[in-house]
């Protein structure tokens, strides 16, 4: 079972082209999908989800074709959407029992054991008395899971589910996902590095519609080795220096501005050079040094 | 500054908004659309008369209350329910300028959103059909009826609405508000005496609605197109009073309202309950294993899901606390306006029989409510998940488009039911709270939760299928309600009449204790399969449109709709289709084959007319007697009628041919001339038929014809099915039978339709004293006194009746035999009646009287007896002898309504003997069946010629006739309230029908006949005494009793009333009879000082006008010197004025005067004519409250 993405264009009817020539292979696993908000990652995977339609493209999963057999997608997909809400009157347990339905479990039997176990698993099995809209935003995101794991899916999407929760249940929830990734195709899309750092096997960044870079984090991380370099400077440099050099991040630490550098060699004595991580990855690909951005640059030199 | 931006940002909003102009749209056609539709009721006076305009306006504004709802509603919560309310509370906005900004921005907004109202009626006006009826444009009545009557209503619903959705921050809730305010304004409108002092009733009306009423009641045709409503002190004060309303209301919003984020379950503004979340706590990994159970999805999780999509939203609508409002309220309401079902009917009040209440006070009357909340909660249901933000979710679970709409509708099925519900026990209620117990429990089910279910599930679908094609919310509430409005508007305009091409629609129906639902059940049935095939497609567009995922755009939607149709979905579709044209062909070949379907009627009148007038003016022979073998057979329903007339030439000249006709319906199987006689004409279309006869008649010589007719109606109309011959109470008259020679009654009579169809219009009826013109007396030309033998035969469990002496009745074959015999000759109705009747006995001196009645319709038989009784006696007493041997009364079913008189046999309709005597109201069945009791003993010994002008004159007859025996038997105060009533019928019917001639000159206008008759012959009876008039009817009675042609009219019997009346009252007399005359006289003010001796002088100034007006309403003042009564009363309070002081006619003359009256005790009240005898627009200011002298003129003294 595999997530086949090819050429996929999208064009809303405002004129901003949410998508373009997408082609990505996610296959079992964790796979994170990285960008900025406004990137598409939500278009995206709304397309995926049945919800939206795309102009240009495939999409198959396993032999169904994803834009096309939308019922049979429904069947096997478990979908979180970025924001979303619940009838706030009911319990949480009924309506989790209403989903089950929804997603075919209608044998009583069958339908009761799985929904305590998923309230158990998402550690809302005590309140599930409880009316869905007294819930912490926390408890809100973790039911959301629940019910998108209801019926056993094969395809689970779950967009920017991190943000708002406090770390503690970000790790929580991490975990959660990182469990149930193991047998299924899980696209997890977000714009925070950790989440896909922690978790993923696989992973791709997008920005303005288009796929800049696709790999393994391990390896990404590898790639950069050697290239990275750092520097404190004062506020003041700071503007000519990015004029001048190929900045990729700054962070301001204690008063003092720290930026990384993209560089093939050493760009100066009073640089040093940095073990990079995901994030450098991601600035790279994002500031056109690194991936398909750097490429068509090349290409267009 | 703030203000001003809160203000702008939301003019601008909604100014960008395309609900905003889309609502303007509506309300422009709405408006052109009642103007139209509306435009024939007006009989006469302008059809853009200010008032009319007025009222119009009114009633569209009724209706853009949805616009207001929409607009203050979306206004007040659209900031909690998009999230913003967070940013927007915790800015430096102050609550005045928050809601100030919100509130009078809307204000703006709608205001110029109703501004569509009076451009659409100007529209109509320009696109009026007849453009004769349009009067002048007068900016001023537009402008009028917008500032008086459009505006301040905005202003008062605005601010209630918007309260509502601050208070509340949710939308069902303002919407219900909205209901309430339009059921408020018509319930007000139902009860206009519940307040009984009329200036504070004024005041309490929200709408204007019944000031305008009460300002214009008896505004004739030519006062509706010259008068302008203007600027009128009680409108004024009514308007102040409600915008000090309008203004309070926000005042105590600003207090109430709280910048706070929403409670989760709207009502209360309390602090959010939160859960503890035992998540974070736990340190450990649960040790769980989900177990990795996968979906079926066969056809039983199909039915499962659609079950669980059911319940969750049934669920969900009837948690929220705005439902079990919407149930009281839908009680409460039921309860009020359903309360005085029985008061409507018929001019008293009946029993609250279960078919009234389940048919009128439940159904009838809740008809916009129910169908406001069908489209409420239709739209509610369709946004529920993307208004919960849960939509991505739940759209994108493995559930069928199909399945999330079936469930929906059963939802929706079940809160309707539960509604039914609710109004049935309203509908128990009101009959065991009023004493009245027989509950047929079954007759509630079958209508509440057959025929009107029936109806409201199929405007479901269509709501459903709405909401989902418009998706928009408050849009989709329009439009699903414009089109519930377009299938009553639709027929109103003449656009659409057959009820193949009106969703949802039937051809109505009828329920009569005696019949049941009889003839209607079977078209309903067939009507209500077709639009359920209907309802089949729509629920397949709906499905193909419902919108999952995100995408708006139309292009998208229709390719969606494109890739879901296709297998079982395309056989749905097909199958509703199949079933579509199966049904509707079914339904047009009844309609349109086996009946005759015509969009406008009066063709056939207007062939017969075109083709045989010419054969008016040639004698044709009389029947003189008649043999009838009638074969009734209610159960197919259809009757053989057969028999024969013995015809004689009664004219100077002999007779070569024999016309006959028979009406619509009616198949002709045989008919046998007894002498040599050849077929020359046959016009099967009209069937007329001409004999030339081989030997032509002789004057006097006679001929026999035998005939053999039918009536077997085939199949089910699209509209009124006909209800003579029906499985219980069946009734028909001589029309089924054989009618010799050309009739004009059968003529076209409707001016419209006689220009449309190319007829000249009708000469006007000749006057009473024209040449030529008193030659005939009864309704049709081929018979006058007829001496009838009648068989009748009919069902084992029937009675059969017609008008004579029963000679004998026997059982053959398994049916029923009654042989009837007339003792003379008699007017010649052809009256045939059969039912399952219960009889009741009595007998006045020798006189046997029966009642046959419907079993269970027992309530008024005593007072009928009674009636019978007294009117007997009276009427034996002061006119003669009563000339038949017999009297009876029988029942039909309620398809029409009153009743009428037949020689020795009374019918009256169902509702005569369900009226109870409730209040203060007159004794309906009393006075009801002395009155016919009166057409029997007038009409069996003098009947005046008909044709001609004053012909109606023998109504008053009977209605004075009637008010003595009232008088006699419940005394004078009874007899005053029945002349107050028609009075009122009078007064207020002229104004409407905008039509009034003299009463000699009366055709069919019984606001005239009945109403000014009795006015005029009861206030002669006052002046000259009873003994006069009585002893000029007697004269009268004496002089006409056996006339041959010419026949007397209405000029005799005034001669007899001249005859003896006093010349000092011949002025009177003239003004009542032989002219419109109204009367306006008025106290100004009464004061007091004693006389010194123990008695009291009262002063009273009274000013007194006399008026005659023309047929459309013109006066002219004339001179006036006529003794009206002067009357003193002591103080006291309440509408009775107690016992005279002082009570004495006097003469008065036109303009003011002064009247002093000594009386011996201390006054409190004095007036000019205080018991409203005269015909006088304005009763109400006939009797003021006698001041003291002291307190009156203080510096007189000085």
């Amino acid at each position: 079972m595999k997530l086949v993405i090819r050429d996929l264009s999208k064009t809303y009817p405002n004129g901003t082209q949410a998508l373009r020539d997408v082609s990505l292979d996610v296959p079992q696993g964790m796979y994170g999908l990285l960008g900025p908000n406004g990137a598409g990652k939500s278009t995206l995977m709304r397309i995926i989800a049945t919800l939206q339609e795309a102009d240009e493209g495939s999409i198959r999963l396993g032999d169904i074709d994803v834009l096309r057999q939308k019922a049979e997608v429904r069947k096997t997909l478990g979908y979180l959407p970025q924001s979303f809400g619940f009838h706030a009157n009911v319990k949480a347990e009924r309506l989790l029992e209403h989903f089950a339905v929804l997603k075919g479990i209608v044998e009583p039997g069958a339908r009761r054991l799985v929904v305590e176990s998923l309230l158990r698993r998402t550690n809302l099995w005590e309140v599930r008395r409880q009316q869905v809209g007294t819930f912490s935003g926390g408890m809100r995101q973790r039911f959301g899971v629940a019910v998108a794991l209801l019926g056993n899916p094969r395809l689970i999407i779950v967009d920017e589910p991190t943000a708002g929760l406090d770390p503690a249940e970000r790790v929580r929830f991490l975990n959660l996902l990182s469990e149930i990734g193991e047998d299924s195709v899980v696209l997890l899309s977000t714009h925070i590095v950790e989440d896909v750092e922690e978790l993923c096997t696989r992973m791709a960044i997008i920005d303005r519609g288009e796929i800049l870079f696709a790999a393994e984090p391990p390896r990404a991380i590898e790639e950069l080795r050697g290239r990275i370099w750092r520097r404190t400077v004062s506020r003041d440099e700071l503007p000519s220096l990015e004029r001048e050099l190929p900045v990729i991040s700054t962070k301001l630490l204690a008063g003092r501005n720290i930026i990384h550098l993209y560089a093939e060699a050493s760009p100066g004595a009073d640089f040093e050079p940095v073990e990079p991580d995901l994030k450098d990855v991601y600035f790279s690909v994002m500031t056109g040094h690194h991936g398909r951005r750097a490429a068509g640059v090349e290409a267009a030199s | 500054m703030r203000f001003r931006e809160v203000f702008r940002y939301e003019v601008e909003y909604r100014f960008r908004s395309a609900s905003t102009w889309i609502y303007a749209g509506i309300l422009f056609l709405l408006a052109l659309w009642m103007f139209l539709a509306t435009a024939d009721a007006g009989a006469g006076a302008n059809i853009n008369s200010a008032e009319r305009l007025a009222r119009v306006s009114v009633l569209v504004g009724t209706f853009a209350m949805l616009v207001t709802a929409a607009i203050f509603g979306d206004a007040a919560v659209r900031d909690v329910q998009a999230g913003m309310d967070p940013l927007l509370f915790t800015s430096r906005l102050r609550k005045a300028e928050y809601l100030g900004g919100r509130y009078l921005a809307s204000l703006a907004v709608n205001a110029l959103v109703l501004l569509a109202i009076p451009l659409g009626l100007f529209a109509a006006t320009m696109l009026a059909r007849s453009p004769k009826t349009v009067g002048s444009f007068r900016f001023a009545a537009y402008l009028q009826s917008f500032t008086l009557l459009s505006l301040p209503n905005l202003v008062v619903a605005g601010a209630i609405l918007f309260t509502i959705g601050m208070l509340v921050g949710q939308v069902i809730p303002v919407y219900l508000g909205a209901i309430g305010i339009v059921i408020g304004t018509i319930v007000g409108l139902n009860y206009p005496d519940a307040i009984t002092i009329p200036i504070l009733a004024q005041l309490a009306d929200p709408s204007g609605l019944g000031t305008l009423h009460d300002l214009t009641r008896y505004w004739t045709e030519s006062e509706r197109n010259l008068r302008l409503m203007g600027f009128p002190a009680p409108m004024l004060w009514n308007r102040v009073v409600w915008l000090a309303f309008a203004t309070v209301l926000p005042a105590l919003l600003l207090r109430r309202f709280r910048f706070a984020h929403p409670d989760v379950e709207g009502g209360r503004r309390t602090a959010r309950q939160g859960s503890v979340d035992p998540g974070p706590s736990r340190a450990e990994p649960v040790v769980c294993t989900v177990p990795r159970i996968a979906g079926s999805f066969e056809l039983r999780t199909r039915v499962l899901q659609t079950l669980a999509v059911a319940r969750t939203t049934f669920e969900d609508v009837t948690r929220a606390r705005a439902f079990i409002v919407a149930l009281l309220v839908a009680m409460g309401l039921t309860l009020l306006w359903g309360w005085n079902v029985g008061d409507t009917l018929f001019d008293t009040s009946v029993w609250p029989v279960t078919h009234l209440v389940a048919g009128e006070a439940v159904s009838g009357r809740n008809t916009p409510i129910i169908y406001l909340l069908i489209t409420i909660y239709t739209g509610e249901m369709v946004w529920r998940d993307r208004d919960a933000r849960l939509a991505e979710i739940a759209d994108a679970a493995p559930v069928p488009e199909g399945a999330l709409l079936a469930g929906r509708l059963l939802a929706l099925v079940a809160i309707i039911a539960a509604f039914q519900a609710v109004y049935l026990t309203a509908g128990v209620l009101i009959q065991t709270l009023q004493g009245y117990y027989h509950l047929e429990l079954g007759l509630y089910l079958k209508i509440l939760f057959g025929l009107n279910l029936a109806n409201y599930v199929l405007f479901a679908v269509l709501a459903l299928t709405i909401h989902v094609l418009v998706n928009h919310k408050y849009l989709g509430h329009i439009v699903a309600l414009m089109a519930f409005g377009s299938t009553a508007a639709l027929p109103a305009l003449g656009l659409v009449q057959h009820h193949l091409l009106l969703y949802g629609t039937d051809p109505g129906w009828t329920y009569s204790d005696m019949n049941g639902f009889g003839p209607f059940v079977a078209p309903f049935v067939w009507f209500k399969l077709y639009w359920a095939a209907w309802a089949l497609l729509l629920l397949v567009i709906a499905q193909l449109f419902w919108v999952r995922g995100r995408e708006p755009g139309l292009r998208r939607r229709f390719a969606i709709a494109g890739a879901r149709l296709g297998g079982s979905t395309a056989r749905v579709a097909g199958l509703a289709i199949g079933l579509i044209l199966a049904l509707g062909g079914f339904i047009f070949y009844n309609t349109n084959v086996l009946n005759d379907y015509r969009r406008r009627p009066g063709v056939p009148q207007a062939e017969y007319e075109k083709r045989y007038k010419k054969f008016e003016g040639p004698p044709q022979p009389m029947i003189v007697s008649a043999d009838l073998r009638i074969e009734i057979y209610p159960s197919e329903p259809a009757v053989d009628l057969a028999g024969s007339y013995r015809l004689v030439n009664q004219s100077d000249q002999a007779i070569d041919s024999v016309h006959l006709f028979t009406v619509e319906g009616i198949e002709t199987r045989s008919v046998v001339f007894d002498r040599p006689s050849k077929l020359v004409l046959v016009d099967d279309e009209l069937q007329y038929r001409i004999y030339a006869l081989e030997r032509p008649l002789a004057p006097g010589d006679s001929l026999q014809l035998s005939f053999d007719v039918a009536f077997r109606p085939r199949g089910f109309p699209n509209s009124r099915s006909q209800t003579d011959m029906v499985g219980n109470g069946a009734h028909f008259d001589r029309r089924w039978l054989p009618i010799i020679g050309y009739q004009s009654v059968f003529e076209l009579t409707d001016e419209e339709a006689r220009t449309r169809l190319g007829l000249a219009p009708r000469p006007p009826m000749p006057k009473p004293d024209a040449a030529g013109a008193r030659g005939r007396r009864e309704y049709l030309s081929d018979a006058d006194r007829v001496q009838l033998k009648a068989v009748i035969g009919t069902a084992a469990d029937q009675i059969a009746i017609t008008p004579g002496v029963l000679r004998r009745s026997w059982t053959e074959n398994g049916r029923r035999y009654f042989q009837y015999e007339t003792e003379k000759p008699e007017s010649f109705g052809g009256l045939m009646l059969s039912g399952r009747y219960a009889m009741l006995e009595d007998r006045w001196q020798d006189l046997p009287l029966r009642i046959f009645h419907h079993p269970a319709h027992a309530f008024n038989l005593d007072r009928m007896v009674r009636s019978m009784k007294a009117s007997l006696e009276y009427y034996t007493v002061h006119f003669g002898p009563y000339p038949d041997s017999h009297l009876r009364i029988v029942e039909v079913p309620r398809y029409d309504q009153g009743g009428s008189a037949h020689p020795n046999t009374i019918v009256f309709s169902e509702d005569n003997f369900l009226t109870r005597v409730d209040g203060d109201e007159f004794d309906m069945a009393f006075f009801g069946t002395s009155h016919e009791v009166a057409h029997a003993w007038w009409g069996g010994q003098v009947r005046g010629a008909t044709g001609v002008r004053g012909e109606g004159l023998h109504e008053s007859l009977a209605n004075y006739s009637a008010m003595m025996v009232t008088e006699t038997t419940y005394g004078l105060e009874a007899a005053r309230r029945v002349y107050a009533y028609q009075m009122d019928r009078y007064l207020s019917r002229r104004a409407e029908m905008g039509r009034d001639v003299p009463l000699l000159e009366v055709e069919d206008q019984p606001w005239i006949a009945y109403g000014k008759g009795a006015v005029a012959m009861y206030l002669l009876r006052d002046y000259i005494g009873a003994e006069a008039v009585n002893r000029a009817l007697r004269g009268y009675l004496e002089k006409y009793r056996d006339a041959k042609p010419p026949y007397p009219t209405s000029l005799d019997l005034y001669a007899e009333l001249r005859a003896v009346t006093p010349d000092s009252l011949q002025t009177l007399l003239s003004d009542l009879f032989e002219h419109v005359t109204l009367w306006e006289v008025e106290a100004r003010r009464a004061r007091v000082e004693p006389a010194g001796t123990g008695e009291y002088v009262v002063t009273l100034d009274v000013v007194a006008k006399k008026l005659r007006a023309d047929s459309v309403g013109h006066e002219t003042e004339l001179p006036m010197d006529d003794l009206i009564e002067v009357g003193v009363f002591p103080a006291g309070s309440g509408a009775g004025l107690g016992e005279p002081l002082y009570l004495e006619r006097r003469r008065i003359k036109g303009g003011a005067q002064t009247i002093r009256i000594t009386v011996p005790r201390e006054p409190g009240r004095a007036g000019i004519d205080p018991y409203h005898k005269l015909i006088d627009r304005h009763g109400e200011d006939n009797v003021v409250a006698v001041e003291s002298a002291a307190t009156a003129a203080p510096l007189d003294r000085q």
